[in-house]
């Protein structure tokens, strides 16, 4: 935008980060303003760059989905479940369908955790401690919940090739367990939705802040709630064979601002809790894990998955000894910070991070690729590719 | 006990630098410290983002290239005593980014175990540790403050 009108003079350079208070992880943003308002905004995610993507090469794939699970802390389960997909999509690995169930129940658990952590930020960053103290101690619920089925409250590491951990399997007592958290987290998960809303400080901010239009939000791919509180229906669960059984809405919004952005994931907590009911009342019975594979050359194979930001995409394929080559992951919030960017232009400064922040970005999961600059070759990153070009070129 | 450290025993200030890890850790220490279930503030622990008033120095993730300066420059400006505690199996050993690489054998793009970069007083192992363990670790760094050799 810079480059494209030299005349007009920019005042002044807001930066924040890398480490901040408003923003818990590490990412550098710089703010162009001129009175106030911002002009042009930039953002630097490669703080947490940890050579991801190498260290898959010559692993095998068992071994391999342990990295996977770790490349983020908030959608562990969404990496480890892909991971496992590219393989059983390749191989044609057949899954009981119990773990299918079990896995989208973890899924869900982790959805509302991961609503609730970007609640927790958002208001911590409008300055409204009350409404995030609220929303971490409702998310304790599902951290116990996940502890209960998995055995770890970040990583529980449910999926394995050819279906779950056995270790993961529900019993009654648990069957139970979840039901009645579930219950007793609906009626205050309510209240505190309703105490948002109510809230005429919290409106005030949000409303009509950081309008990111539908043609915007398609042109840098603008994936998951944030697109879909654009008006743009675009929801891969409504295509995954996983999700099949279940009977759940789309929610779709078309306010194009902050305050959507936040209510759109407020209501998906709500269909998320409709899921997790009929897994719970619908699981069939069977084994959990088909041990009759054996890993062997598979050419590269791609998995898309919903996950709580957008569309995840892991690829890899296997060499003739069964080890894992050229593994690639591309994460919603590449896509998403990209259109955020654009978002927070025209606005006044403090508006800024709270937009920026209402994508729900997750830095650890987009920050793999890095600018190679040998000489004279440059390579770019993915991140700005989309941000010079758009998603589609 | 010296007048300082009688008025640091009520008022400890943590700092959290977040150096590259996937995430995990940091937000259970946040859960740990600020979270009304475990909610450290009750004892006088408050998270603060100034490491000119902060006395306990937490460190979570591998030390990626990138922050290894920021680091370095946020434990020289936290004042004397101050104790650092490495959470998560990251920040201990260097967990799955640096023990568990395939072809290229060593991972040259992150500085693991943080104690290579600077000093460590207390280690919570565990990916992810519990903030039960992050709650004990914070606890072992006090004889460090109140001016233990």
């Amino acid at each position: 935008m810079t480059e494209a009108n030299n005349e007009k003079m920019i005042e002044k350079e807001l930066s924040f980060g890398p480490v901040h208070p408003a923003l818990i992880e590490p990412y550098r943003i710089r703010l162009f303003v001129n009175d106030e308002i911002v002009e042009d905004c930039e953002i630097n995610i490669n703080m947490a760059y940890r050579g991801m993507e190498k260290l898959f090469d010559g692993l095998p794939v068992e071994k391999a989905l342990l990295i996977a699970e770790r490349v983020c802390g908030i959608c562990s389960h969404v990496h480890a479940w892909n991971a496992v997909r590219v393989i059983e999509c390749g191989l044609g690995i057949e899954v009981p369908p119990r773990a299918d169930y079990i896995r989208v129940l973890v899924q869900e658990f982790q959805r509302i955790t991961s609503h609730l952590i970007f609640f927790g930020h958002a208001f911590e960053v409008v300055g409204h401690e009350t409404l995030a103290m609220r929303a971490l101690l409702l998310r304790e619920q599902f951290m116990d919940l996940m502890q209960y089925v998995g055995g770890n409250r970040v990583m529980p590491s449910v999926p394995i090739i050819g279906g779950i951990r056995p270790r993961a399997d529900l019993t009654d007592s648990l069957k139970k367990t979840i039901l009645e958290r579930c219950d007793a987290f609906e009626a205050k998960y309510a209240q505190y939705v309703q105490r948002i809303l109510d809230d005429p400080l919290v409106i005030s901010r949000v409303n009509g802040i950081g309008l990111l239009t539908k043609e915007d939000a398609i042109k840098y791919h603008a994936t998951g709630p944030t697109g879909r509180a654009s008006g743009w229906r675009y929801d891969l669960r409504t295509e995954m064979k996983e999700y099949k059984p279940f009977d759940f809405n789309v929610i779709v919004l078309d306010g194009c601002d902050t305050k959507d952005r936040v209510v759109d994931r407020a209501l998906e907590v709500l269909e998320s809790l409709k899921i997790i009911h009929q897994v719970v009342k619908n699981l069939p019975d069977g084994p959990v894990v088909n041990r009759n594979w054996v890993a062997k050359e598979m050419p590269f194979t791609t998995a898309y998955l919903e996950t709580y930001r957008g569309e995840v995409m892991h690829t890899y394929g296997l060499d003739h000894q069964g080890l894992v080559r050229n593994y690639q992951i591309r994460t919603p919030t590449i896509t998403n910070l990209a259109a955020m960017e654009h978002a927070c232009v025209g606005d006044h400064v403090t508006e800024a991070i709270l937009t920026i922040a209402s994508c729900d970005p997750c830095l650890t999961c987009c920050t793999r690729t890095e600018v190679v600059d040998s000489g004279k070759r440059r390579t770019m990153t993915d991140y700005e590719i989309v941000r010079k070009y758009g998603w589609r070129k | 006990m010296t007048l300082k450290s009688t008025s640091r025993k009520k008022a400890i200030h943590v700092m959290l630098c977040y150096t590259g890890g996937c995430n995990g850790c940091d937000i259970e220490v946040v859960n740990a410290l600020l979270s009304p279930r475990y909610d450290l503030e009750q004892y006088g622990v408050m998270l603060t983002w100034n490491p000119r008033e902060a006395d306990v120095l937490i460190v979570s993730g591998v030390v990626s290239w990138q922050m290894l300066e920021p680091l370095k420059k946020i434990y020289s400006l936290i004042p004397e005593p101050k104790a650092v505690v490495a959470v998560g199996a990251c920040a201990c050993n260097g967990n799955v980014y640096k023990n568990l690489v395939g072809d290229i054998k060593v991972n040259e793009d992150v500085y693991a175990p943080v104690e290579s970069v600077i000093p460590v007083d207390v280690k919570v192992p565990g990916c992810a540790p519990r903030p039960e363990e992050i709650i004990q670790g914070a606890v072992k760094g006090l004889p460090k403050l109140m001016g233990a050799p």
